[in-house]
């Protein structure tokens, strides 16, 4: 049967986590962009107020120029108040603007210079405010030197704030262009992840319907299939009738001209008597034992057809020393002959068919009786055990779940080599010669087969010279 | 041994060499004369219907029938249901005489009504017995009908 590729169980889990890992890289890289993003959005505004804090600065630079200005061309003390006030805030807002740039060497080291301009600058005000107080005119203060350092002083903190302000602004350049970068990448990636997440699922999907697509299919081809076994069996079953049936009929077709040959030499015999001598009528004794032994062929081969078959007979509760009581009762001629000795006790009860299980044991004690030694007296021991486990286990053909009695049946006969301990229940199988001793060879194999229908197992055990143990493992009720 | 009448047999059997040693063996104790044979139950009704009382009848009616189960044409077991079915020839006792020893062969026959099951034996010696006993059965012990 051919079996519907599919893909593994395994495989189909492998895609799912990839996808899984997938969805998370990307929920974790569209984090880690956006947090990007808003850092740099931030850091604009932060640029973005240090340029407006530099024109606030220089405003408040311009007007306190103007404003001292204006107090020493009017003298108005309301400029003064101006020029206090844009000195207080002038410093608030270089303060702040020190504190923006912190995290910058460049415009540290700008704004430590325009502090030393302002000062400077601040310090020339002063002086000429205090000069213009006492005097109420600049008239000697100013010299042409001095009008020179103004206009330098000035243009030095101009060129500073805007040295700072192009450092700012290249900084805003440069952070825009990351931001734009990292808003530009947020969809790329983004979709990239998406793109491959769904690739997976679509592909993990895909494989969980190939899968249950295939499992279907093989489902169906193992329903099939065991419908074919069903059908073989049926078929098996039939042709294991027919060979029976037709062994029957054989058996008994075989018969009949058996029974012609027998009659019609007897007929000679009683006939023509007188007429034959010497050779022919010892042809006549050869004709009549081979048609005996022939007709005794195949009463056994009937019988081995029959035992075990499906028969009307009950299937009961059997105590085995009552078969063997009636078994000894029909051997009785044989065993005084023999002046056999046969010892049996404590056998257990069993379930089966009566005849069988005589039929068994009938089998064996004549096996035993037949096969003795020359001058010894037979002596043969039945027992019964419960049968090790260790022992069930070894053959698979018995349920292991269930506990089986052990019973042997020894003799002190001639035994034989535990080579052919198998060899002995194939039927028609013989160690033996015909004339040393008699039998089809089928008892034994009437025996197994009984055995084997009752869900036991026989085996052999033989030493030559010693003698035979033949071994029943046989389920206990 | 007093014989007060010699037996009448009928035997329906197919096999020739069966035929002749049945013959053989009641040629033992009844002559040649008293023994009527058929090969089969289509035959043996045909010779049923055939018969009659009269003293010098060509086709007497059979003290007794001696019937095969495998037969050709019409086997024992349906010839065994028309004797014992039809009016007349009812009276007849049959004697079931075949190779077969089945049980369900034996329960059925006696079922349908026959007197004996005889199962063939395998030697002439047992097959002469029998048909001695078969003879001094039904012409000594038993009353047969006229």
């Amino acid at each position: 049967m051919k079996i519907e590729k599919a893909p593994k169980l395994e495989k189909v889990k492998t895609y799912s986590i990839i996808t899984l890992v997938l969805v998370i890289l990307g929920s974790a890289i569209s984090f880690w962009v956006a947090n990007r993003i808003d850092y740099y959005t931030a850091e604009l505004v932060h640029t973005e107020e240090v340029l407006q804090s530099t024109d606030k600065l220089y405003a408040t630079i311009l007007e306190r120029e103007t404003s001292i200005r204006g107090y020493l061309l009017t003298g108005n003390e309301d400029f003064l108040a101006n020029y206090e006030n844009s000195i207080t805030n002038g410093r608030e807002v270089f303060n702040h603007i020190l504190n923006l740039t912190e995290d910058n060497p460049v415009q540290q080291n700008y704004l430590q210079e325009l502090n030393i301009f302002m000062k400077q600058r601040l310090d020339v005000f002063e002086r000429s405010k205090e000069y213009y107080k006492i005097n109420k005119t600049l008239d000697g203060f100013l010299n042409n030197s001095k009008v020179e350092d103004a206009v330098n002083g000035h243009i030095s903190i101009k060129n500073l704030i805007n040295q700072i302000n192009a450092e700012e602004e290249r900084i805003l350049i440069q952070r825009n262009e990351i931001l734009i970068n990292n808003v530009n990448a947020l969809p790329f990636i983004v979709g990239l992840i998406s793109f491959f997440s769904i690739l997976m699922g679509a592909l993990t999907l895909f494989s969980i319907f190939h899968y249950n697509r295939a499992s279907k299919i093989n489902d169906q081809k193992i329903k099939n299939y065991q419908e074919t076994l069903k059908e073989k069996i049926e078929l098996l079953n039939e042709s294991n009738n027919e060979l029976k049936q037709f062994a029957y009929i054989a058996s008994h077709d075989l018969q009949e001209p058996l029974r012609k040959i027998t009659s019609f030499s007897d007929l000679l015999k009683e006939q023509f008597d007188e007429k034959l001598e010497g050779e022919g009528k010892h042809y006549m004794e050869r004709i009549t034992a081979s048609a005996n032994r022939m007709r005794q062929l195949i009463t056994d081969l009937l019988e081995y057809s029959r035992a075990g078959r499906d028969s009307m007979e009950s299937i009961k509760m059997i105590n085995l020393e009552d078969i063997l009581d009636s078994v000894l009762d029909d051997l009785e001629i044989s065993i005084t002959e023999k002046d056999a000795k046969i010892k049996y006790e404590n056998l257990p009860t069993i379930e089966g068919k009566e005849t069988e299980l005589r039929q068994v044991f009938q089998n064996l004690i004549s096996n035993s009786l037949k096969f003795s030694q020359a001058g010894i007296a037979p002596e043969i021991t039945i027992t019964a055990s419960n049968a090790p486990i260790e022992l069930i286990s070894k053959y698979a053909q018995l349920d292991q779940s269930i506990n089986y009695y052990l019973i042997k049946v020894a003799d002190n006969g001639i035994g034989f080599d535990q080579d052919y301990a198998d060899t002995i229940f194939t039927i028609f199988q013989r160690l033996h010669g015909k004339s040393e001793f008699e039998g089809t060879g089928i008892g034994l194999s009437i025996t197994r087969k009984i055995i084997e229908k009752n869900n036991g197992l026989i085996l052999a055990e033989g030493k030559p010279e010693i003698g035979a143990t033949f071994i029943i493992i046989l389920p206990k009720p | 041994m007093k014989t007060k009448k010699s037996i009448r047999i009928l035997v329906a059997e197919d096999d020739d060499d069966d035929k002749l040693l049945i013959i053989k063996a009641f040629q033992k104790t009844l002559s040649i004369e008293n023994i009527t044979c058929v090969s089969d139950g289509e035959e043996l009704i045909n010779y049923l219907h055939k018969t009659s009382n009269s003293e010098n009848s060509q086709f007497p009616i059979p003290d007794i029938i001696l019937l095969d189960l495998n037969m050709p044409r019409k086997d024992g077991k349906t010839t065994l249901q028309e004797i014992k079915n039809h009016e007349e020839f009812r009276k007849i006792p049959v004697i079931i005489f075949t190779t077969s020893n089945l049980k369900e062969d034996v329960q059925m026959t006696y079922k349908m009504g026959t007197n004996s099951f005889i199962t063939k034996p395998g030697n002439f010696k047992d097959l002469v017995k029998i048909t001695q006993e078969i003879n001094n059965y039904w012409s000594n012990t038993v009353v047969l009908p006229d």
